[in-house]
């Protein structure tokens, strides 16, 4: 299956950092994707490529077989969504606006939501649980709300790809496995291309179809969490020992972090 | 904060812009028969009111400064609201990253040139002059193919600095009352103009407001930060250049046959953001229509507190408009800063 | 927004007037070592009272503004009215400066007066002042008699200025010395003087300051018989200036005149001559005569 969304020898540094080598991947239609690796091997980076913030210094993204770069930058909000690991928003908004600015590459020339656009907007919050506080000024929720607010943000885009960067990084347990049974749902519903950076290895081992552990600034591992989520793998990529058992749930691999110093 | 919907609805929109737009009809209309000549409706309107002063009074000098001073009004504070949007800087305005001030240098050479304030070369000259500062400005912010607001912003305000200077170096060099009317000019006034200058700055505003109106939703997405609204479809270098050129063309034409009339394109969108929230699709429009009324009522005042001599209306604006700035200000800091 | 920065000192200005002002009624003229030989004039009004006096020879410095009478315009020249310069006038070694107050050459007087310079500041604004400068450069010059007789025939042709236009109807006049913003001579003033003098009425005069700025439609609610226009600038501008106003009889009956003659702007000995011109603009028939001076 050709890839919706794919990264090619993509090679990035800021100035002189290197940041990405040699990085290669691909995300297909309905899959769910977690991106994974220790802080400062570019993940946050590597989004920003995949979404065209920022162009690679070497090497192409393609989304959809055509080169990003070639994508007006509407057009791409069409198809590619992303939400962001520190989001900051206009002072004053309310969530149903900040919501409906998701909408803004479907608006007309003057930018003025439809009925359509209103209701899209409150389907998503809906679906994110934050359909409650869409009077309530966007400065006024707590972090937990304001990050479903900007997913639903993301969904209200109509993206084929939405990629999540770090999405529950705020939120408590209840939230964090909702917002992945949220978008579990929608990859499945609507076909959607997830690619999602993630901290928490057992959440990423848990609903991800697929893993790229990132290391090095090069893909160290692709593929299913079982498969990734090995020991050897895991360790010269953290640089810590781990361990890995059996998830009872879901049958698939359980990481622990294991403690050399405390005999464990 | 007044309540409102969850959101922008048109219905709002309209509602709040026809408001507007009643209080600016009635400040138009009120205006006309303000003023330290007198002169009545009857008389103009009458059998021989063609004969009459009054009629040369109301339609002849004073309804054509008025219809001036509306889309002067109009034009500064759309441009001012419009650069605050893209700098997101509220103490941004029109005159303080230099396109009022290429316009001034370029009219005060003009002025020396000419040697006569009617020239029709003075307000091409400003003009010319504001699109140059504009273009020099805009460029010389321009880094890697990017232009950051943070950079619009220093380079403007130092581009006054030596453009304050150049205009020194003129007034030290030109006569006495060369000097004496360029430093008026510079004051900002509104006179009577021919119908075709208003026609003229009219059309300007006219299609500076539309122009904006097509980035309005741009700027409240653009206030999320540059990478943000990238992310929304925005191309954030053609927005922020396209509402840059906007703004300053709205300028221009203001300045260049008004000169420099402060704190509109300061106070009126400030002021209008705590009322009306921060939306600018709803800002730019409104801004438009309260800051035509609120420069109508200030050449009213300008033009009759001294009686018959006039104020330059630059200093009614600063002076009504300088303070409750300041109280604005206190007000909004003590909302955002606990 | 103040832009560009104003000057400073705006008080100090006011001082330095006051304090120039009280001074200089007190000031005697030398008793010993002779009248000065070397004299400074920072004014244009003021180079031609010296050369009316007869004393033009003993200028050795003058502001670049100075262009009459002829001969003045080949002297050194010491920066401009507004703002001369203090190391000229210091490099000509006068015996007096003479200086009229103006927006910029306040600093310059109290830095020539530091230096032991002496200063002797006279004023341009009303007829009053006129007098008084002849006769106060007179007596510093070593020339009083010379100067009561340029006084009274200064005083005498404007007399006759007057009588002549005695009994004349007064027309209404509007005198605009800026054309936009429009700017016009209110009460006062010299010209004020001068307009009255010429058997006119001043429809500015009472508008509170000497020089105020006048919306349009106050042009049309006075409607002077005649608008002198005394503007920098070009005869077309100020026509266009008024060409609408077809009430107005001054435009009605093609009485938009100019007058941009410096003699009427300065409180100097041609003064008359201005007056006579201003006459015969208001009050056309009039028949010319020659100056017998």
């Amino acid at each position: 299956m050709t890839p919706l969304l794919a990264a090619r020898a993509v090679r990035f540094g800021y100035g002189d950092v290197p940041v990405l080598a040699d990085v290669t991947l691909g995300l297909a239609r309905g899959e769910l994707v977690g991106l994974i690796g220790p802080n400062g091997c570019g993940k946050t980076t590597l989004v920003r490529l995949l979404s065209g913030v920022r162009a690679p210094d070497a090497g192409t993204v393609l989304l959809d077989g055509r080169p990003l770069a070639a994508f007006r930058a509407r057009e791409r909000a069409r198809r590619l969504a992303v939400v962001p690991q520190d989001p900051s928003v206009g002072f004053g908004f309310t969530a149903l606006e900040v919501v409906l600015m998701g909408r803004a590459p479907h608006l007309g020339p003057f930018g003025l939501p439809g009925p359509r656009d209103v209701a899209v907007a409150r389907e998503a919050m809906a679906l994110l649980d934050v359909a409650g506080v869409a009077a309530r000024p966007l400065d006024e929720l707590s972090g937990g709300e304001r990050q479903r607010v900007l997913l639903a943000r993301a969904l209200a885009q109509a993206p084929d790809v939405l990629l999540l960067d770090e999405p529950t990084t705020h939120l408590d347990l209840r939230h964090q496995t909702g917002i992945y049974d949220v978008v579990h749902e929608l990859r499945r519903t609507r076909g959607l291309a997830v690619l999602s950076v993630l901290h928490d290895l057992n959440l990423a081992a848990a609903y991800c179809d697929r893993l790229v552990l990132l290391a090095g600034g090069r893909v160290a591992a692709d593929g299913p969490p079982a498969a990734v989520l090995t020991p050897a793998l895991l360790e010269s990529a953290y640089g810590t020992a781990v361990h890995v058992a059996v998830n009872a749930l879901t049958g698939g691999p359980l990481v622990l972090p294991r403690s050399p110093a405390r005999g464990r | 904060m007044s309540v409102r919907a969850p959101y922008l609805t048109r219905g709002r929109l309209v509602a709040t812009l026809a408001l507007l737009a009643v209080l600016l009809a009635v400040s138009i209309a009120a205006a006309v028969f303000v003023g330290p000549a007198p002169a009545s409706l009857a008389r103009a309107l009458g059998p021989d009111g063609a004969s009459t002063p009054d009629r040369a009074i109301l339609f002849g000098t004073r309804l054509p400064r008025v219809l001036l001073g509306a889309v002067v009004g109009a034009s500064l504070s759309t441009a001012g609201a419009a650069l605050q949007g893209i700098l997101g800087n509220p103490l941004a305005c029109p005159h303080v990253l230099g396109i009022s001030a290429g316009a001034a240098v370029a009219a005060a050479i003009a002025l020396v040139a000419a040697g006569d304030t009617m020239s029709p070369l003075l307000p091409l000259a400003a003009f010319a002059g504001a699109l140059v500062a504009t273009a020099i400005v805009g460029f010389g912010a321009r880094a890697h193919g990017r232009t950051t607001a943070h950079a619009i912003l220093l380079f403007g305000v130092v581009f006054n600095a030596v453009a304050a200077a150049l205009l020194m170096l003129i007034e030290a060099l030109a006569s006495y009352r060369q000097v004496h009317g360029i430093l008026f000019w510079m004051m900002g006034t509104l006179s009577t103009q021919s119908w075709v200058v208003v026609a003229a700055v009219a059309l300007y505003a006219a299609v500076g407001l539309v122009w904006l109106l097509r980035h309005a939703h741009h700027l409240n997405l653009l206030a999320a930060g540059d990478e943000d609204a990238a992310r929304l479809g925005v191309d954030v270098e053609r927005a922020r250049l396209a509402v840059f050129a906007a703004a300053a063309l709205l300028t221009a034409a203001s300045v260049a046959v008004a000169g420099m009339i402060g704190f509109v394109g300061l106070v009126v969108p400030h002021l209008l953001r705590l009322v009306l929230g921060p939306d600018e699709r709803l800002l730019l429009p409104a801004s438009f229509l309260a800051g035509a009324a609120f420069l109508v009522w200030a050449d009213a005042l300008a033009r009759t507190v001294l009686g018959p001599a006039e104020l330059p209306v630059g200093v009614v604006t600063a002076l009504t408009g300088g303070p409750f700035f300041l109280y604005l200000l206190r007000r909004s800091l003590a909302r955002v800063l606990p | 927004m103040t832009f560009p920065p104003r000057r400073p000192g705006a008080v100090v200005l006011v001082l330095a007037l006051a304090v120039a002002g009280a001074a200089c009624g007190d000031r005697l003229p030398p008793a010993a070592g002779g009248p000065p030989a070397r004299v400074v004039s920072l004014a244009p009004s003021v180079t031609e009272i010296v050369f009316a006096l007869g004393a033009g020879d003993r200028l050795v410095g003058v502001c670049g503004e100075c262009d009459h009478p002829p001969e003045a315009a080949r002297l050194p020249r010491v920066g401009g009215w507004v703002v001369p310069s203090v190391e000229a006038v210091l490099a000509a070694r006068p015996d007096v400066v003479f200086a009229v107050p103006s927006p910029g050459n306040h600093e310059a007087v109290l830095a020539l007066e530091r230096a032991g310079t002496r200063v002797e500041v006279v004023h341009d604004r009303v007829l009053a002042d006129l007098w008084d400068a002849v006769r106060r450069i007179a007596a510093v010059l070593g020339v009083p008699a010379r100067g009561e007789q340029l006084g009274a025939d200064l005083a005498r042709r404007l007399d006759e200025v007057h009588a002549r236009v005695a009994g004349l109807p007064a027309p209404r006049v509007l005198v605009v010395v800026g054309h936009d913003p429009l700017i016009v001579v209110g009460g006062g003033t010299l010209q004020d003087e001068l307009v009255r003098l010429a058997g006119g009425v001043n429809v500015a005069a009472d508008a509170g300051t000497a020089w105020p700025a006048l919306p349009l439609e106050v042009v049309v609610a006075r409607a002077p018989d005649v608008i002198v226009d005394a503007a920098m600038g070009t005869d077309a501008g100020g026509r266009r200036l008024f060409a609408r106003l077809t009430t107005v009889p001054a435009v009605r009956d093609g009485r938009v005149v100019a007058l941009r003659d410096d003699a009427f702007l300065r409180a100097g000995p041609r003064v008359p001559d201005a007056a006579a011109e201003l006459a015969e603009l208001l009050h056309p028939g009039l028949a010319r005569t020659r100056d017998a001076g």
